[in-house]
């Protein structure tokens, strides 16, 4: 005779991507390898949410150009989602994205219960809008300062400034850390990151990872302890020449 | 994923002799990346760490050689073989610089499944299973204990379940060490995290893992978490700080019969309040006992002796509702209702052995322990199984699956044999003498005396 038929009680974890598809965007495929590396990342980022029956993900889109739009409105079941392709053109309304996902983050929409949301920003530029105003918006939300906040800076001309300010204030700990926008300086490792923060990320935010004794248990480290960025590969790949930019 | 070691390549080892073939990459974590391999015909698994992992636990190359010289305590653990580090010719093609090292391991037969896959409710299992899962898990602990060595972080992410049998397999067995010896680096995982060392006050040990066992235990026979209920209700973000007031500062058992401060919600937290009545009082006072004294006094925690004990008896007590055919665990003489269908249950043919009363249904075993009080509680090696006539399933019978032969005595004083591999009806027998010891048959009413 089967198990009775009960189900573990679960919370939503809300993942949500801030997309920048201003003009820069278009260049030198850009836009095409974040698409592709968000789409690649699906499928691994719906086994983390079958590994994790306590956490019900759900994701989200807002891309932002001459203005800010959802590009998925509905929080989605990542088995479900499809990723329609983002178009890259016009200028950089990054504030106005964060207003949008500030009006979103209140409760209601959200849930008065659930698990730590995960906010991604990606962006290859500066904003052109009124950015410390959408932060403003942002900070003053329950939900939002709740949020783990990771930012990918895409290329060079990236505003890393504006980007630690969406995730608040720089560790005191050098070297490579989630704390700090990562830069993507090519294809590979866009799709590194996009990976990382949408399986490793969303697990610990879903159910915490196994612990050692260097993590911090104390409060202060932050409401979610991130995990490790990926290694880096050498990618044989490297050596035939990825988008550079 | 970014497979740090080439799929399809042959690389060499230090201290293999022959060649080990990368089949392909099974999966990966924080801690490392997960490889099918092949070594002179035969399939393992390799565990590559990530230098990171290496970095942050430098105890951890020295206790995995110590888990290889000490073989693993018994077949549930997929314990370390051998520790490797690529030779000098294979080196470049890893595709990492910092240098690093793995170990292998048995790999795991396809027909075992990650556990959380059982407490997502998406596995077709049965109580039985369950049961058997779990009494697999104390015992494998048992002898992990009595070995002198602790695991340190137990979760439902590393074990696995064979849904068809109720078979268990434990992996990630690198934290293994002598219980108080030199501190690893890990503390363990929150939600399975004694209360002591989630707050710091104690390093992880054979106490902490008494703990993590009983929650194990418990997600798998209720599929709820023992200290989710009103106070986890009360939290709006289930973040880190959260998590520590809930399993640390505070932690309320859901079912503590002194503090109702963290009763299960009637809806969001069914899933326990349907199952806690299932089993039977003693297995629930072992929660009791872990979850309420043994909460704060590491040294009042359930052992794994009692667990394997009142688990064996647990399913001793399995009888099969007649009306929707539900597994009940019924204790010997008392009125019940069956959990599911809440018709009364009839007191099944009871078989009375040696060492206590096993109920007569379908599937149901004795074991060495049944009858040998020297006998440790193992459910390996069955002796004999109650088995449903095939013609009529309501006729029940008991098949020999011992390699000697039985003598079935009847009320009448007549006997027959019951060579291995044959059944005897229980309908008809009183008795049956078997090498390890008799089995009586009791019947719920005396059959009426001879004219």
């Amino acid at each position: 005779m089967p198990f009775p038929d009960v189900k573990l009680a679960n919370r939503p974890l809300h993942f949500l991507y801030l997309c920048d598809c201003s003009g820069s965007m278009a260049a030198s495929g850009k836009m095409q390898a974040l698409n592709q590396a968000i789409r690649q990342s699906l499928p691994g980022m719906a086994a983390v949410a079958r590994d994790n029956p306590e956490a019900r993900v759900l994701v989200r889109a807002v891309s932002f150009a001459d203005r800010a739009a959802w590009h998925i409105e509905t929080p989605t079941p990542v088995d479900q989602l499809e990723w329609r392709d983002l178009q890259a053109g016009g200028i950089t309304a990054m504030g106005a994205a964060l207003q949008l996902v500030a009006a979103a983050l209140q409760t209601p929409p959200m849930e008065v219960r659930a698990l730590p949301p995960v906010l991604v920003l990606i962006s290859d530029g500066q904003p052109t809008d009124d950015f410390a105003a959408g932060l403003e918006a942002l900070r003053r939300v329950p939900w939002a300062q709740k949020a783990v906040r990771l930012a990918i800076a895409l290329g060079h001309d990236a505003d890393l400034e504006v980007l630690q300010r969406f995730i608040g204030s720089e560790p005191a700990t050098a070297g490579r850390s989630p704390r700090r926008p990562l830069q993507a300086g090519n294809a590979t490792s866009l799709a590194q990151y996009i990976q990382w923060a949408s399986t490793a990320v969303v697990g610990a935010a879903s159910m915490p990872a196994s612990r050692v004794s260097e993590t911090p248990l104390e409060p202060a480290a932050g409401n979610i302890p991130l995990p490790d960025l990926p290694p880096t590969v050498l990618d044989p790949t490297d050596d035939v020449g990825p988008v550079v930019w | 994923m970014n497979w740090i070691l080439p799929e399809g390549a042959s690389l060499g080892f230090e201290g293999l002799a022959a060649p080990l073939r990368i089949i392909r990459g099974l999966g990966g974590g924080t801690q490392g990346q997960v490889y099918e391999v092949e070594l002179e015909g035969e399939r393992l698994a390799l565990k590559w760490y990530l230098p990171a992992c290496i970095a942050r636990d430098a105890g951890l190359e020295r206790r995995l050689a110590a888990s290889i010289r000490a073989t693993a305590p018994n077949d549930a653990f997929l314990w370390p073989i051998a520790l490797l580090r690529a030779s000098p010719a294979s080196r470049p093609l890893i595709r990492i610089r910092e240098e690093s090292f793995g170990y292998l391991m048995p790999l795991r037969p396809p027909a075992y499944v990650g556990a959380s896959e059982h407490a997502a409710g998406r596995l077709a299992i049965g109580l039985r299973q369950v049961l058997r899962a779990c009494f697999g898990l104390a015992d494998a602990f048992h002898a992990l204990h009595l070995a002198g060595l602790c695991y340190k972080d137990v979760s439902l992410g590393n074990l696995f379940l064979e849904p068809g049998g109720g078979g268990i397999l434990i992996c990630d067995n690198d934290n293994v060490a002598v219980d108080g010896a030199e501190p690893g680096a890990v503390l363990g995982t929150p939600g399975f995290m004694a209360p002591e060392v989630l707050l710091g006050q104690a390093r992880p040990g054979a106490d902490s893992d008494l703990f993590s066992l009983a929650v194990l235990l418990f997600r798998l026979l209720t599929r709820h978490d023992p200290l989710k209920g009103q106070m986890e209700l009360a939290i709006r973000c289930l973040d880190e700080p959260a998590r520590r007031r809930l399993c640390g500062e505070d932690p309320v058992f859901i079912f503590d019969p002194v503090d109702a401060r963290n009763r299960p919600d009637p809806i969001e937290h069914a899933a326990a309040l349907i199952t806690w009545p299932i089993y039977p009082r003693p297995l629930q006072a072992l929660f009791e006992q872990t979850f309420c004294r043994g909460m704060k006094q590491p040294s009042r925690r359930a052992l794994t002796g009692q667990w394997k004990q009142e688990l064996a008896r647990t399913l001793d007590q399995r009888s099969l509702c007649p009306a929707c055919g539900q597994e009940n665990f019924q204790a010997a003489g008392a009125p019940a209702l069956c959990w599911s269908c809440g018709s009364p249950l009839p007191q099944p043919i009871t078989l009375a052995l040696p060492r206590g009363p096993v109920l007569a249904a379908p599937d149901n075993e004795l074991h060495p322990h049944h009858f040998d009080a020297l006998v440790g509680e193992d459910l390996r090696r069955p002796l004999a199984r109650v088995v449903a006539h095939p013609q009529d399933p309501r006729r029940l019978g008991l098949c020999n699956l011992s390699a000697a032969a039985w003598s079935a005595e009847a009320a009448d004083g007549r006997s027959w044999p019951v060579g291995p591999g044959e059944s005897c009806s229980l309908a008809a027998l009183i008795r049956i003498l078997t090498p390890a010891g008799p089995i009586a048959v009791q019947r719920p009413i005396p059959p009426a005396p001879a004219a």
